[in-house]
C-alpha cells in the first residue's frame, strides 16, 4: 500500500475521546468509529438513549461525530427527528460541550443534516434553521464519487493548511445546500465555506453530477463562527484507505484522502 | 378531538412534482401536462390548535423552502387535485416518527398519519389526471385516493373468535372450495389432514388449518424438490437429494453449515465466518412492486440475521427479469402492472430498504424478456459475517423463553405462504392483496443492531426470522424437537381486531423470534430496550413434542408435531421434456456493422445498469474495495463486488452471480451450466478463488407440470455436473415454482424459467484484485477460455428477430483449469484488466473495457475467419477477455489454456477490427458508449 498505516501507540493512550452518536437509522457509525481509530482516537458509539437516560454524557469527551444514515427513516425531512430530539433533550449538554468545553463537532451526511436542522450549523443559533439541505435536483438518491476543493481560506480551524482537491463518495437523496441571499452572503463573507463540488481542477462547479445535488454556490461543507463544527455532506469516513477508491489500481499515487480530516481533528483536540 | 390538517408544501424547486410530469410525460405522452405541484398531508388526531400551529412550525414544514397551511387548502390555483394515502390498515411508516417527534415535544398525539396532494397544471383534462393517479401514484392494493377528511385515524374492532372448520364432513366440492383461495393444497393433501381429524375424533380450529396448509405449502414445504421424480417412466432421487448428496462431497473443512439454517455458512478468517442467501419475491411484486421489493430485501435481510446466533449483513444483491420496458399495453395480461413502472418501483423498493437498513446493494443484474409480461422474477440476496463460534444453527433448550422482537403485528400479509406457491391468475390482484404489506427498514435496523449487541453478548440461543407463515412457520420450526407453548394474546399488535389465527399466521415485516434462557431474559430485554427494538416474552419451549398456541384461554393450535412434520405424504412427479423442433437460425453477415454493434449494446440485457447503481449506496460500511463500476470516469461495469468485512484487515470476500432465462428456455441442462459457468467466470474476473467458493442455486420455474419438471430435473441434473466438475459445492438455494400465468380466458404464459446461480467466498489478499477497466495504452489483450459456437438465445439473435437452435455448450473439462489458469494469472499481480463475457459477447466485453479506460483498441481477427460476427458476437460463459502488457507475459500465464490474441490498446478513443488486414469496422468509443448508457438514463433519469 501507498500509505501504511501506523498505529500510534502513544496517540492511543492519550489520544482524545470521542463520542460517535447513534440513534435508530444511524447506519454509518461503525466506518466513522474505524476511522477516527485508525486517527487516534479513543471512540465510543453511544447511543442517544443512554444521553438522555444520563447513563453518559458528552462532558466525557472531546469530539462528537453525527454519522450518516437515516435517522428515523429520514421522515418528514431529513435529519429533522433526531435534530429536534438534540434540540429537546440535549441542548445544555451540547452547549456546554460546544461553547463551554470548545469541543469539536462533525457531521457527515445525515449528521450534516442534523446540523443544519437543529440550527448549530451555520451560526450556532440552536433551534433555529437559517439554512437547509433540501431534495436533490435529480429528484433521487445518488451514490457516486466526486471531486471537492477545500476552500483554501475557511475559518474551520482544525483543517488549517490542508488543500486542493479531493475525491470522496456521495450518497444521499437530499443534500442540496440552500439559504436565502442575505444568510447565503453571511456564510461567504465569513468564510464559513469549507469544501465546495469542483471539476477535477478544483473549479466549483454547478454543473450535474459533479455538482451532485445542486448546491448553492456548489456549497458540499460548511463550519460554524468557531470553526470548531464541520458539517459535510461527502463521506471522509469512507475513504480512510486506499482501497477503498475505485481506482486505486489505476492511481498508484493516491493517498486515502478522507484521513487527514480525522487525524486533523483528534490532533487538534488532543493539543486542547 | 377533531383531526387538524397541515399540508406543506415548497415555495421553489417541486422535485416531486417535477418527477411525476416528466414520468406521465414518458410514460403516457401527456403533452398538456405543464407541471405537477405536490403537498404533503399530515393528519393530527388528538392536538389543541396550538399545538398544531407549533408541530406545523417546528416539526412538519421546514422554514427555509417551505409554507404550509393548517385546515386550510394548500394548492388554490388549480382545480385539479388529487390526494393520494396508503390504505387503511396499511401500516404508514412515518405515523410513527411523527408520534414519537410530538412527544419529544411534550405534545401527546393520539393518531397521525400523512398523505400526498397532487396539483395538476396546463391543458388536461380529468380523465388525463385519472389515467396519472391510476398508472404512476396510486397502487390499488396498498393506496386510495382520498376523497373526504377523515372522522378518526385510530383503527378500531373487535378481536375476532376461533372457528371450528367441520373438515370431518366436508365433500369433496367443499374441500376443494376450501383449498382454492385459501389452502393451497391438492386433493390428497386434503385427504391426509380430514383422515388425521377423523382418527383425532375432533374437527380443527381454523389456526390449526392454517398452520398445516403453510407448513406442507410449497414455500415452506418444498414439496416439489423432495418428490419421487419420475423421468420418462424411470425413477430419480428427489431434486433436493440430488443437490445436496453432491454437495456433501465438497464441503471439505471450509463450510461450516449448508441446507439447515437461514443461509449458508463458511469460514472465513480470524475467528470469523460469512453467510449468503439468496431469496425471491415475485408474487409479491408482480402486484405491489415497491411494497414487495422491500419485503424481499427484508426477508432476505432477517435470513442473515437469523443465522447462528445472529450475523451482521454485509451485503445486498438484486438480480430482475422484466419484460420490455417499451412493451405495447396491449400486450399486458389481465391484473399485471406494465414492466415500465414495475421496474421503476422494483428499484425504488430494494433502494429505500437496503439504503435505509445501510447494507450495501453492489451486486446485481436486469434481464429483460417479453413472457416476462405476466410475472416479473424478483430476486435479492444477502450475505453477512459472524464469529465462527455464533455461526451454528442454534437449539432451544427446554424451559428457554419464547421471544418475539421488532415490529408489531398487524393483519398485513396473510396467507403469504400459500399465495406465493400458486399459480398467478387474473383475480390474483384482488382476492390476495392482504399477501402484501409495506416495509419499514428503520423498524428491522433497530431490531438488527439489538441482535448483533445481544449475540456478543451470548445472550442468544438460537433465533431465526418471520417470513412466510409469520409466527406460525417461526414458533413452529423452532419447537418442532422439543415442543412449545405460546400465548399470542401477548403479541402486540398494531391495530385491534385480529383474530387469533391471523395473528399466528400474520407475515407482518420486521419480526424476529428467539429463544433465550431464562437467566439472560432481563439482560436481553434491556439490550432490545437500547435500540428501541420492542421484545416481548409469549410463551416457552418444553418437552411436549407439541405445538401448542393459546389467545389468552382460548386453544388456537393444539398438533402433535410428528403430524406435522411427517404427515405431509411425499409426491410423486412426473417429468418429461423435450426440446422444441427448430432449425438452427440462419443469419446474414451485418451489413452495417456499426449500426449492430450499437442496437446490441443497447439491448436491455447488454446496457449499462448505471442508472440503477447509482441509487444504491454501495459504500455505506466503508468495506467496498472493488464497486460495481469503476474506471476513469466511474462508469466502466465489474464483474463482481469485493469487500473487506473486518475494516483494517485485507481478508476479502467476494459475490458474484449468473442467469440467463433464455438459455434456460431453450435448453435448460446448457442454459443452466452457462449461469453456473458464468457466476463462477465473474467471481474469478476479480480475482476469486475458484477453489475457495460456495454456490446458492435458486430455481424460479414454471408450475410443475410434467414439461416444467422435465426442464427442472435437466437444470438440477447440471447444476449436479456442474458442482462434479467444479469440484465446489450448493451451500444454500431456493425454489419458487410459481411462474405460470393463466388468463380467464383460457391464455397459458409459462414465464421463462430462471435459474440465479450465486457465489461467494474468501480471499486472503485484496491487493490480488482487478477491475475490468483498460489500465494502459499499447498493451495486449487476450480471449482465454474454450469458445463454443453455439449462438442460440445470443443477443445478436435477438436483435435480429431470432433464437436459434444449438445454445452455448460449455465444457465442463475444460472450465476448471480456466478458472483456475485465470485466477493464478490475476493472483501473480501481471494482469492489468480482466472482463469476462457474457451478454453481448467478446466485443461487448472489450468495449466495456475500453469505456473503463477511456480508451480505445485495435483488434487483429485471423484472416482465415470466415464469420468474424460469429466470433465477435459469441457469448459463451466461462470465457475472459485479459489485458496484460505483451505475448511473453500472455504465455507465461496462459500457455497451458486454449487461449489466442486479440489485439492491443490504443489511446485513441475508438474501436477498430481488423480481419486480416482488411478493416471491419472503427468506430469512436464514445458514440457505442453512448449507445450503451441511453437505455436506462431514459427511464432513471
Amino acid at each position: 500500500m501507498a500509505r501504511a498505516i501506523k498505529e500510534d501507540i502513544s496517540l492511543k493512550e492519550r489520544g482524545p475521546q470521542v463520542c460517535v452518536l447513534k440513534t435508530d437509522g444511524i447506519n454509518c457509525d461503525e466506518e466513522t468509529v474505524n476511522a477516527f481509530s485508525v486517527a487516534g482516537g479513543r471512540t465510543k458509539t453511544v447511543h442517544i438513549n443512554e444521553l438522555r437516560a444520563n447513563e453518559d454524557n458528552l462532558n466525557n469527551y472531546q469530539i462528537l461525530a453525527l454519522p450518516g444514515g437515516f435517522s428515523y427513516g429520514d421522515d418528514i425531512a431529513s435529519g429533522k427527528i433526531l435534530a429536534l430530539e438534540l434540540n429537546s433533550y440535549l441542548a445544555d449538554q451540547i452547549d456546554d460541550f460546544v461553547n463551554g468545553k470548545k469541543g469539536l463537532v462533525l457531521g457527515v451526511c445525515n449528521g450534516f443534516q442534523v446540523l443544519v436542522r437543529s440550527g448549530l450549523l451555520p451560526f450556532g443559533t440552536m433551534g433555529e434553521m437559517k439554512a437547509t439541505l433540501t431534495n436533490n435536483d435529480s429528484g433521487h438518491f445518488e451514490c457516486r464519487w466526486i471531486d471537492l476543493r477545500i476552500e483554501d481560506d475557511n475559518a474551520c480551524v482544525f483543517l488549517e493548511g490542508m488543500n486542493g482537491v479531493m475525491s470522496y463518495q456521495v450518497a444521499h437523496g437530499e443534500g442540496k445546500f440552500f439559504a436565502e441571499g442575505q444568510v447565503l452572503d453571511q456564510i461567504e463573507r465569513e468564510k464559513l465555506v469549507v469544501l465546495r463540488y469542483s471539476d477535477p481542477l478544483g473549479n466549483p462547479t454547478q454543473q450535474y453530477p459533479e455538482n451532485p445535488n445542486g448546491s448553492l454556490n456548489a456549497i458540499a461543507g460548511i463550519t460554524d463562527f468557531s470553526g470548531r463544527i464541520l458539517g459535510l455532506m461527502p463521506h471522509p469516513e469512507r475513504f480512510i484507505r486506499l482501497t477503498q477508491h475505485p481506482n486505486w489500481r489505476r492511481m498508484p499515487n493516491l493517498e486515502p484522502q478522507g484521513l487527514p480530516i480525522f487525524e486533523r481533528m483528534v490532533n487538534y483536540a488532543s493539543q486542547m | 378531538m377533531a383531526i387538524h390538517e397541515i399540508r406543506v408544501g415548497y415555495i421553489g424547486q417541486d422535485t416531486k412534482g417535477q418527477e411525476v410530469a416528466s414520468e406521465a410525460q414518458r410514460t403516457i405522452g401527456l403533452s398538456g401536462l405543464e407541471k405537477v405541484r405536490t403537498a404533503k398531508v399530515y393528519r393530527l388526531e388528538g392536538a389543541t390548535d396550538e399545538d398544531a400551529l407549533r408541530l406545523a412550525q417546528t416539526l412538519l414544514a421546514e422554514p427555509i423552502d417551505q409554507i404550509f397551511t393548517i385546515d386550510q387548502p394548500l394548492i388554490t390555483d388549480t382545480l385539479q387535485i388529487v390526494e393520494v394515502a396508503y390504505q387503511l390498515g396499511v401500516m404508514n411508516p412515518e405515523a410513527d416518527s411523527i408520534m414519537k417527534s410530538a412527544k419529544d415535544l411534550g405534545i401527546n398525539l393520539t393518531a397521525a398519519d400523512s398523505s400526498t396532494e397532487y396539483g395538476f397544471y396546463g391543458t388536461v383534462d380529468q380523465e388525463e389526471v385519472a389515467q396519472v393517479v391510476n398508472r404512476l401514484l396510486v397502487n390499488k392494493i396498498v393506496e386510495q385516493v382520498v376523497y373526504e377528511k377523515p372522522q378518526t385515524l385510530i383503527i378500531k374492532g373487535e378481536p375476532g373468535i376461533v372457528e371450528i372448520i367441520p373438515i370431518r364432513s366436508a365433500s369433496a366440492d367443499e374441500m376443494a372450495a376450501l383449498s382454492k383461495d385459501k389452502l393451497f393444497l391438492s386433493d390428497q393433501e386434503m385427504k391426509v389432514i380430514q383422515s388425521h381429524c377423523i382418527t383425532l375424533g375432533r374437527d380443527p380450529y381454523d389456526g390449526e388449518l392454517e398452520t398445516i396448509a403453510a407448513r406442507w405449502s410449497e414455500h415452506c414445504g418444498h414439496k416439489t424438490f423432495r418428490a419421487k421424480v419420475i423421468v420418462d417412466g424411470v425413477e430419480k432421487p428427489p431434486l433436493f437429494t440430488r443437490i445436496s448428496e453432491t454437495a456433501k462431497k465438497y464441503f471439505g473443512n471450509e463450510v461450516v453449515s449448508a441446507f439447515d439454517d437461514n443461509s449458508g455458512v463458511m469460514k472465513f478468517y480470524d475467528g470469523q465466518a460469512i453467510c449468503g442467501k439468496v431469496e425471491t419475491h415475485n408474487s409479491p411484486s408482480a402486484i405491489e412492486p415497491y411494497g414487495g421489493a422491500m419485503t424481499g430485501s427484508g426477508g432476505v435481510f432477517r435470513d442473515i440475521l437469523g443465522t447462528g446466533q445472529g450475523a451482521k449483513i454485509v451485503i445486498s444483491t438484486d438480480m430482475f427479469c422484466f419484460a420490455p420496458p417499451d412493451l405495447d399495453p396491449s400486450k399486458l395480461p389481465e391484473g399485471t402492472l406494465h414492466p415500465d413502472y414495475l421496474q421503476r418501483r422494483v428499484v425504488a423498493g430494494v433502494r429505500d430498504y437496503g439504503n435505509r437498513m445501510g447494507i450495501p446493494t453492489n451486486n446485481g443484474s436486469v434481464h429483460y424478456h417479453e413472457d416476462f409480461r405476466a410475472k416479473p422474477t424478483v430476486i435479492v440476496g444477502s450475505y453477512g459475517i459472524i464469529p465462527e463460534n455464533r455461526a451454528q444453527k442454534g437449539q432451544p433448550e427446554i424451559g428457554d423463553l419464547v421471544v418475539i422482537i421488532g415490529g408489531r403485528t398487524g393483519r398485513d400479509g396473510i396467507h403469504g405462504a400459500t399465495f406465493s406457491s400458486g399459480e398467478m391468475t387474473e383475480r390474483t390482484i384482488n382476492v390476495n392483496s392482504s399477501a402484501v404489506q409495506i416495509g419499514n427498514a428503520i423498524e428491522e435496523k433497530r431490531m438488527a443492531d439489538a441482535i448483533i449487541e445481544a449475540r456478543d453478548k451470548d445472550l442468544i440461543r438460537a433465533i431465526t426470522d418471520c417470513g412466510a407463515a409469520g409466527f406460525s412457520s417461526a414458533v413452529g420450526e423452532m419447537g418442532e424437537n422439543t415442543g412449545v407453548v405460546v400465548d399470542i394474546e401477548k403479541a402486540p399488535l398494531k391495530y385491534p381486531g385480529l383474530s387469533p389465527w391471523e395473528i399466528w399466521l400474520s407475515e407482518s415485516q420486521e419480526r424476529m423470534v428467539a429463544s433465550i434462557d431464562p437467566s439472560k431474559i432481563n439482560e436481553f430485554l434491556n439490550v432490545c430496550k437500547k435500540y428501541n427494538a420492542e421484545a416481548t416474552v409469549i410463551g416457552h419451549f418444553d418437552d411436549s413434542n407439541k405445538l401448542t398456541v393459546k389467545y389468552g384461554d382460548q386453544m388456537v393450535v393444539d398438533l402433535d408435531y410428528d403430524f406435522l412434520k411427517n404427515g405431509l405424504p411425499q409426491r410423486t412427479m412426473n417429468a418429461h421434456w423435450e426440446k422444441s423442433e427448430s432449425d438452427e437460425a440462419f443469419i446474414e453477415m451485418p451489413i452495417d456493422w456499426i449500426d449492430t454493434f450499437k442496437k446490441v449494446l443497447s439491448h436491455g440485457n447488454v446496457a449499462s445498469k448505471e442508472p440503477i447503481v447509482r441509487q444504491y449506496d454501495h459504500g455505506v460500511q466503508g468495506t467496498n474495495v472493488l464497486p460495481p463500476f469503476g474506471g476513469e470516469k466511474f462508469d466502466g461495469p465489474n464483474d463482481a463486488v469485493v469487500i473487506t468485512p473486518i475494516l483494517g484487515k485485507p481478508y476479502g470476500m467476494i459475490v458474484a452471480h449468473g442467469i440467463n432465462p433464455i438459455l434456460n428456455r431453450i435448453d435448460p441442462y446448457w442454459g443452466s451450466v452457462w449461469a453456473t459457468a458464468e457466476a463462477m467466470a465473474n467471481y474469478v474476473a476479480v480475482g476469486g478463488d475458484p477453489d475457495e467458493a460456495v454456490l446458492v442455486n435458486n430455481y424460479i420455474w414454471p408450475f410443475p407440470d410434467e414439461d416444467a419438471m422435465g426442464s427442472l430435473d435437466l437444470s438440477v441434473d447440471a447444476v449436479v455436473d456442474c458442482m462434479n466438475a467444479l469440484e465446489r459445492p450448493v451451500i444454500s438455494g431456493k425454489d419458487s415454482l410459481s411462474s405460470t400465468y393463466r388468463g380467464k380466458d383460457g391464455q397459458v404464459i409459462k414465464i421463462p424459467p430462471v435459474l440465479c446461480m450465486s457465489v461467494f467466498g474468501r480471499i486472503p489478499d485484496i491487493e490480488k484484485t482487478v477491475t475490468s477497466d483498460i489500465k494502459k495504452e499499447n498493451s495486449s489483450l487476450y480471449l482465454v477460455g474454450a469458445l463454443d459456437r453455439g449462438m442460440a438465445g445470443s443477443t445478436y439473435y435477438d436483435v435480429n428477430g431470432l433464437v436459434g437452435d444449438e445454445v452455448p455448450k460449455i465444457d465442463l473439462k475444460v472450465l476448471p483449469a480456466v478458472l483456475r489458469g485465470v485466477h493464478e494469472a490475476i493472483k501473480s499481480g501481471e494482469v492489468l484488466a480482466c472482463h469476462d463475457v457474457s451478454e453481448g459477447g467478446i466485443i461487448s466485453a472489450i468495449s466495456e473495457m475500453a469505456f473503463g479506460g477511456d480508451c480505445g483498441v485495435e483488434l487483429s481477427l485471423s484472416a482465415q475467419m470466415q464469420r468474424p460476427d460469429l466470433f465477435l458476437f459469441n457469448e459463451t460463459a466461462g470465457t475472459f477477455v485479459v489485458e496484460v502488457e505483451n505475448d511473453e507475459i500472455a504465455n507465461n500465464l496462459f500457455g497451458t489454456l486454449p487461449y489466442i490474441r486479440l489485439g492491443k490498446t490504443t489511446q485513441a478513443k475508438t474501436i477498430n477490427v481488423k480481419v486480416g488486414e482488411d478493416d471491419l469496422f472503427t468506430v469512436p468509443t464514445d458514440e457505442l458508449k453512448q449507445a450503451w448508457q441511453e437505455p436506462l438514463r431514459r427511464i432513471f433519469h
